[in-house]
């Protein structure tokens, strides 16, 4: 009896020493998180960051925390970390970045509905076991680049069987109605806090005041597990046959053109690339497409808040805005679509205007 | 570490506008923790000097603002653990001969002086009593990892930021899009040739 | 303990083993494939630029692991230095399924019909090439192994253009895909040569230039020689022949698993092998036929490592012809910069080759295909580019990097060695592996000619690239050490004369009827060219005869 007691104390001590030590840390402050090197960077960064106020705790759990995975992993780290085996950046593992995403939400609501909406917010369930993706195309590695840059692993290891027959199931089916897009796949939140306007840049970009990035804005490397800050993505030299395709100087941008991007030819349209060339060249995908909701909806009055020069409304014009199986499509649509025979000569009412482009 | 003034209007990443920034903010993260490993903070002063004369600042970082110790003190701990000897007693070295040069350290010389001695090492031209063969086998392990510090990729602990990268002129991630196809779009359709 | 009879069973799933493997297991053999290392997929390509197969100062991810597989150097003085994978003078090759070929840069060259009469060419006119060398005809002919060219180039896939390379050897078919568009340092050295009188033309690669059988095209990329391919482009064994065998249901690979002999009955006669599995438990898997490709240092380690009454110094070693013949390739060529941009950051970078200088060079037995350098990371233009003079360190070398980085071409190429009867690999009597397996010993040295011939190379290379408006060039000359790496041959010599070979020209080992040696073992010379597409016709060939030929139960 009194060593099944022993046993139970015993058993109740080492259960308990990671939860006490979790709470010891967190009275000591991010201080004392820091007290091992490899938490020094992330910790120095968010002292500096937006989010300097957010607690570790907030987002990354406490004593309290009730998921028996995360104490577990809390004692593997320290137990790693006695062996000097931790990397220099202590990466999330998908679970850690799953569990992120309530956690943002709590803040940033308008945000989360936004985005929940939105094909961003894709499925595992979604992405890889769609049917007519999965018999006509063949599921790769690759794909992962963009949908499910946290997973940790290759295909083989998310779906089965590898073919176009089917019938298709996650090995993980944890992760099927987890998005392939989380929060973490574009924000980073310990990148420290900037201004978020430009002034340089407002002639050449929409609104006054124009908002040009994010301080978090930055894209998960899926093969460094690490982001890498929008200030470092390169926006690419985009052309059209041989000609120079001008682009938005947005910075934002770079981000999107990690997946939204050409071929390494930088032909506009090539790959899943739709930098906008024709009328709407030089514009930000920004200055349509809503930042989490993707959608264009409404975004034609930001810059047309007047009928077009014959008196059409330009939503309602005959291009993929309006109709989707318009042959117009609203990234390349040119005067000449319309005006095959050639642009009218301006009125009165527009002579004063910039020049139109084609 | 992100300054906003690093508004690129193209693949050109080398914009000399944010080193100061980003050099100031590195130099302030890496006061604020001490994330050495194996090295005390005073042998950590004394290789950050070294490599400071081996890949120098300029109009771009150098090791020093690239943080090229805390790589080799990083890998000390892992792929060159049997070279912890080997750097303790290198650093020891240099820091003897500061002082019989009469400085206080050696992180005190002048850029120069430091420079005089390295050239002396790579020559194995410096008091056997220091280097057994003069300093020559120190100098080319220090600088090998100084250059693998510098230009290898920052997930090894060194390149803060990119910065020997952003020098050249590559981005960290090319932009690149994939050809998309349909299973039956598969190359070749041909009918098989005979033979 | 025993496990039961297959009918085949192979060892090494490198670049001809999974070959040999489809051939045997579409013909309805049984057959096990046995792999020390594991499968890696895209997943594994971590694109860390210190730690891949080609720049391994961090290690390298597919193999083999750095404890527990030493090799021994020797010097010419005797002296002895134990080597470990990831270091200089191992001369390693990928231990992982698909072998080199996962993680290889890709280029898929055919032999020349006179890489396969070095003899016959050349002993009347270069003589000197035969003092102290052990040059040879193959028993096999170019045009014998055409068909096998184009089946390798077909299954595998192979992109390119070789329509302008007028010293090609007879070919049936084109090739089944289109080459990569040019890259810039691919017009400025195309505009070059054309000056020079040479003939350019598009590098054949391994590589998927349009989507080809159910893999993507390359999204070029700089990660490419030394990893595997992010996007699967690169075509290996591993993602062709091998899941096409797996999928006839009668292979089975197992991966981890290390041979330690080939046994043998008293008539002399295989009757399969023992192997440690990952665990370190010893097993022994009886087959009707044998067939080590383990490439030519593991498959000589492993012939040696199989004693037996018969084959007292190794199995098929009986004239002391195993482990001889030990060539890789000098590597020669040059460095040159530009007043212009040649970087324009798309892979795999090498794309442009010449092969006038092949042959024909007077005086010389022999030379090299010469190409454009595969793309480059920073810390490998550190360790490759420096011209002579300029520092290693300081202001003048880091201003020198950050002018010249986008402004450089390296030219080089393969030269055919002459191959030197000492230059070998022996096994250690003291030395042994995490198993216990006595490991591979490196000793000799390069023919004198072979040096020569590189040398040579090095000078057109430099020729090229002053033609092609380089501002500063220099010469990368060759070693006098061995080589063999990736490209590591000659150890198993093919031959009609069993006293002077050691294998027949089927590939089988003279005197032991059912063991086969199928990798660059078996190659007399090893062309001045890349020779893994040589490897995998060799292996089709071998395939088809075993499974026509070979007696199974």
């Amino acid at each position: 009896m009194k060593a099944a007691i022993a046993a139970l104390v015993l058993c109740a001590a080492v259960l308990l020493v990671v939860p006490t030590a979790s709470f010891v840390y967190e009275a000591g402050g991010p201080e004392a998180c820091a007290r091992c090197h490899e938490m020094g960077s992330p910790v120095g960064k968010w002292q500096a960051s937006t989010h300097r106020n957010v607690p570790c705790s907030a987002c990354h759990g406490d004593a309290l925390t009730t998921n028996p995975n995360f104490h577990l992993s809390n004692a593997r780290r320290v137990y790693d970390h006695l062996r000097s085996d931790l990397s220099e950046k202590p990466g999330l593992r998908p679970a850690d970045v799953f569990a992120i995403v309530p956690r943002c939400q709590k803040c940033h609501q308008q945000e989360f509905a936004a985005w929940s909406t939105s094909p961003h917010a894709a499925t595992y369930k979604n992405i890889f076991l769609d049917q007519k993706h999965n018999s006509t195309r063949h599921l790769m590695d690759d794909c992962l680049r963009c949908h499910g840059t946290h997973f940790d692993g290759g295909i083989r290891d998310l779906v089965s069987p590898l073919n176009n027959t089917g019938p298709w199931t996650l090995r993980r089916a944890e992760l099927a109605d987890q998005p392939v897009i989380p929060c973490l796949s574009c924000h980073s939140m310990h990148r420290a806090g900037h201004r978020l306007e430009q002034r340089r840049l407002e002639a050449k970009t929409l609104g006054s005041r124009q908002e040009i990035f994010r301080p978090s804005l930055a894209f998960f490397d899926r093969r460094e597990m690490a982001p890498v800050p929008v200030s470092l993505l390169p926006l690419p030299a985009i052309r059209e046959g041989e000609r120079n395709v001008r682009i938005s100087p947005d910075q934002r941008q770079a981000l999107c053109y990690q997946c939204h991007a050409p071929l390494s030819t930088a032909q506009v349209f090539s790959g899943d690339d739709r930098t906008p060339i024709g009328v709407h060249e030089g514009i930000s995908c920004l200055a349509c497409h809503d930042k989490h909701r993707q959608t264009t909806r409404a975004s034609c009055a930001n810059c047309h808040p007047r009928l077009s020069n014959c008196g059409i409304d330009v939503e309602k014009m005959d291009t993929t805005f309006a109709k989707p199986g318009s042959k117009h499509n609203i990234h390349t649509v040119k005067c000449l679509d319309c005006h095959p025979k050639g642009i009218p000569p301006r009125t009165k009412q527009t002579a004063g205007l910039p020049p139109r482009q084609n | 570490m992100m300054p906003l003034d690093s508004i690129s209007g193209g693949c050109d990443l080398k914009r000399r506008i944010f080193l100061t920034t980003a050099a100031v903010a590195t130099a302030a993260c890496n006061r604020k923790s001490s994330s050495l490993r194996f090295f005390t903070a005073d042998e950590a002063a004394i290789l950050d000097a070294w490599l400071d004369v081996l890949i120098p600042g300029d109009q771009d970082p150098g090791a020093r603002q690239a943080g090229v110790v805390h790589y080799i003190d990083l890998q000390l701990t892992r792929k060159f653990r049997k070279l912890q000897p080997a750097y303790r007693s290198a650093i020891a070295a240099l820091g003897r001969l500061a002082v019989q040069r009469g400085a206080p350290s050696y992180e005190s010389l002048s850029f120069e002086a430091r420079t005089a001695i390295a050239t002396q090492m790579e020559q194995g031209a410096l008091d056997k009593s220091l280097f057994p063969d003069g300093g020559k086998t120190a100098f080319n392990m220090v600088l090998d990892h100084a250059m693998q510090g510098f230009y290898g990729s920052p997930r090894h602990g060194g390149n803060q930021d990119y910065s020997s990268w952003r020098m050249i002129g590559i981005p960290p991630m090319p932009v690149r899009g994939r050809q998309h196809y349909d299973i039956r779009d598969t190359y070749p359709q041909k009918a098989p040739v005979q033979g | 303990m025993a496990l039961p009879k297959v009918h085949a069973v192979i060892i090494g799933a490198g670049a001809g083993g999974p070959i040999v493997a489809r051939q045997l297991s579409t013909a309805g053999w049984k057959v096990v494939l046995l792999e020390r290392g594991q499968w890696r997929t895209p997943a594994d390509c971590h694109k860390d630029d210190l730690r891949n197969q080609r720049t391994s100062v961090l290690g390298h991810p597919f193999g083999p692991d750095d404890e527990g597989n030493p090799r021994v150097v020797e010097s010419p003085n005797g002296q002895l230095r134990i080597v470990e994978p990831s270091g200089p003078g191992y001369n390693n090759n990928a231990a992982c399924v698909g072998g080199g070929t996962l993680s290889y840069g890709a280029m898929a060259w055919r032999f020349q019909p006179n890489d396969f009469r070095m003899r016959s060419v050349y002993s009347a006119k270069v003589p000197r090439a035969f003092e102290g060398s052990t040059l040879e005809d193959w028993p096999i002919t170019y045009d014998e192994l055409e068909p096998f060219y184009e089946q390798a180039e077909w299954e595998l896939g192979v992109s390119g253009d070789v329509s302008t390379d007028p010293f090609k050897g007879p070919r049936k078919r084109d090739l089944p895909m289109p080459p990569l568009p040019a890259t810039l340092e691919h017009t400025i050295l195309e505009k070059g040569a054309k000056s020079l009188g040479l003939h350019p033309f598009h590098i054949p690669m391994l590589r998927n230039s349009v989507p080809y059988r159910g893999r993507p095209a390359c999204m070029r990329c700089r990660w490419c020689v030394g990893f595997a391919c992010e996007v699967d482009a690169k075509c290996g064994t591993q993602n062709t022949v091998l899941p096409a065998a797996l999928a006839t249901g009668n292979l089975e690979l197992r991966t981890g698993c290390m041979t330690k002999e080939v046994l043998l009955d008293h008539g002399g006669k295989a009757t399969g092998v023992a192997y440690f599995d990952a665990a370190g438990h010893l097993w022994e898997q009886p087959a009707d036929v044998v067939v080590v490709s383990g490439s030519a240092i593991e498959s000589a380690r492993l012939l040696l490592n199989s004693k037996s009454k018969l084959f007292p110094e190794g199995l098929g070693n009986r004239h002391d012809w195993v482990g001889r013949n030990l060539q890789g390739h000098t590597y020669t060529g040059a460095l040159g910069l530009f007043d212009q941009e040649t970087y324009d950051d798309i892979g795999p970078g090498a794309g442009i080759a010449v092969c006038d200088y092949n042959h024909g060079n007077e005086g010389l037995a022999g030379g090299a295909m010469l190409a454009n350098e595969f793309i480059r990371l920073p810390y490998q233009f550190i360790g490759n580019f420096r011209p002579p003079g300029l520092p290693r360190w300081g202001a003048a070398h880091k201003d020198f990097v950050r002018k010249f980085y986008r402004r450089a071409i390296a030219v080089q190429g393969p030269t055919q060695e002459m191959p030197v009867f000492d230059a070998r690999v022996k096994v250690d009597p003291n030395v042994r592996d995490r198993f216990g397996i006595p490991v591979a010993r490196f000793s000799g040295y390069k023919h004198p000619h072979t040096i020569e011939i590189g040398n040579a190379m090095a000078a057109k290379a430099e020729q090229w690239l002053k033609a092609s408006g380089a501002i500063q060039t220099w010469q990368k000359k060759a070693g006098p050490g061995i080589s063999g790496g990736q490209h590591q041959a000659g150890t198993c010599r093919m031959g009609n004369d069993p006293k002077t070979s050691v294998v027949d020209r089927n590939l089988r080992i003279h005197d032991v009827d059912n063991v086969y040696v199928v990798d660059g073992s078996v190659h007399v010379t090893n062309g001045g060219f890349n020779p893994v597409l040589t490897i995998m016709a060799l292996a089709f060939r071998a395939g088809q005869h075993i499974a026509r030929e070979g007696q199974r139960s």
